[in-house]
């Protein structure tokens, strides 16, 4: 082997985590019986341990694995004799739910025709925004992704009321309103009140 | 509001290296976060088809490199070629220059290098897998990984070299 060709397998030599990598061998003891070899080979593993250093010593930012394990779907564990529980009590509490509704609805007035409104506030990510508190500038990023990622959003405005924010029924307007995650806006939309619960029809989203 | 200690633990354990290997790809702070969770996003939902737990690893690296190639769409054909002729010059520098290098720097130079030629480098420094598992990781042949980070390598330590010469 003469140097150039050692030279050219030795450009790949990390140190010791190559050390047992059989390609290496004939390589290193060419490096071990000649001094030049042996001082570029010591320049070179210097090198790359920089480098490494260098790239290790990059820091994640602050509060990034708390938003990973925030976004985690839950476990479903895959026991089908649990599944086949859940479905019943799903479909059990499904039956009883909407028998209650019915019931309801014979005794309840319908609810007034929505109607139009103008509010101006900050579009939030309502799972961060009510289970955690999040909202303002600090929050965007996550409030951008939950929001595109489907999550509910609201619009809090500026005498504190908070409105769930829907497009026309059946679709999604979350990829308009991840656009102005954490902003202030003004939207125009159609109001409806259930039970105290504020919902907003977006028509129209200006941004201030 | 702990739920899943386990996924946690492998949180805490990888997210630092996937984060660096993203930020070292795309060169985005942002988008560096964005593939660090996507990728941990995907891990919870399918973690239950890796039969093997001690690949884990090797699975997230995977998995945030091909997210990031799904998003950069790039369908930029290369040649690799043989070391021998990648390497001519064997370059080489001293360390203290390279210490004196700050590490945005570092990754402006990265940002240089062709992307099918940047992961494998940043792999080759940033972790302790075998040229072997970096290959697995990228699904490229052995040959063509070590081709690739050879001339990654040479190419950087050019960048690095001009940077350090006396104006």
């Amino acid at each position: 082997m003469t140097t150039s060709e050692a030279k050219s397998k030795l450009l790949l030599y990390r140190g010791p985590i190559d050390d047992v990598d059989p390609q290496f061998q004939e390589a290193l003891a060419h490096a071990r019986r000649d001094p030049e070899l042996g001082q570029w080979l010591r320049e070179q593993t210097e090198c790359y341990d920089s480098i490494r250093a260098k790239l290790l010593g990059i820091e994640p930012p602050l509060g990034l694995a708390e938003k990973i394990v925030r976004r985690r779907p839950i476990p479903f564990p895959r026991d089908w004799s649990r599944i086949g529980q859940l479905a019943a009590a799903i479909l059990i509490s499904a039956s009883i739910t909407a028998l209650l509704m019915k019931w309801s609805e014979r005794r309840n007035h319908p609810v007034a025709g929505a109607q139009e409104i103008v509010v101006t506030g900050e579009v939030l990510d309502m799972t961060c925004y009510i289970a955690s508190n999040l909202s303002g500038p600090e929050h965007a990023e996550c409030a951008r992704i939950c929001i595109r990622n489907g999550e509910p959003a609201g619009i809090k405005a500026q005498d504190g009321k908070v409105y769930l924010l829907t497009g026309e029924p059946g679709q999604s307007i979350n990829a308009k309103l991840a656009e102005y995650a954490a902003q202030v806006v003004t939207i125009k939309g159609r109001q409806s009140v259930r039970d105290g619960f504020a919902q907003l029809q977006v028509e129209e989203i200006r941004k201030l | 509001m702990s739920a899943d200690p386990e996924f946690e633990d492998l949180v805490k354990i990888h997210y630092p290296d996937l984060y660096r290997f993203g930020l070292s790809l795309t060169g985005s702070e942002a988008d560096a976060c964005d593939l660090t969770q996507e990728t941990f996003y995907i891990w919870a939902n399918k973690r239950h088809q890796l039969k093997n737990p001690t690949k884990v690893k090797a699975w997230l690296f995977t998995t945030l490199h091909r997210e990031f190639l799904q998003a950069r769409r790039d369908e930029t054909r290369f040649k690799d070629e043989p070391i021998d002729e990648a390497s001519a010059e064997f370059l080489t520098m001293n360390a203290d220059c390279v210490n004196r290098i700050d590490a945005r720097v570092l990754l402006s130079f990265l940002g240089k290098l062709d992307e099918t030629h940047r992961a494998p480098l940043v792999l080759y420094y940033l972790e302790d897998l075998s040229y072997n598992e970096i290959a697995e990781t990228l699904s490229v042949p052995l040959g063509t990984v070590q081709s690739r980070i050879a001339r990654a390598k040479m190419k950087l330590l050019r960048l690095l070299n001009e940077t350090n010469a006396p104006k």
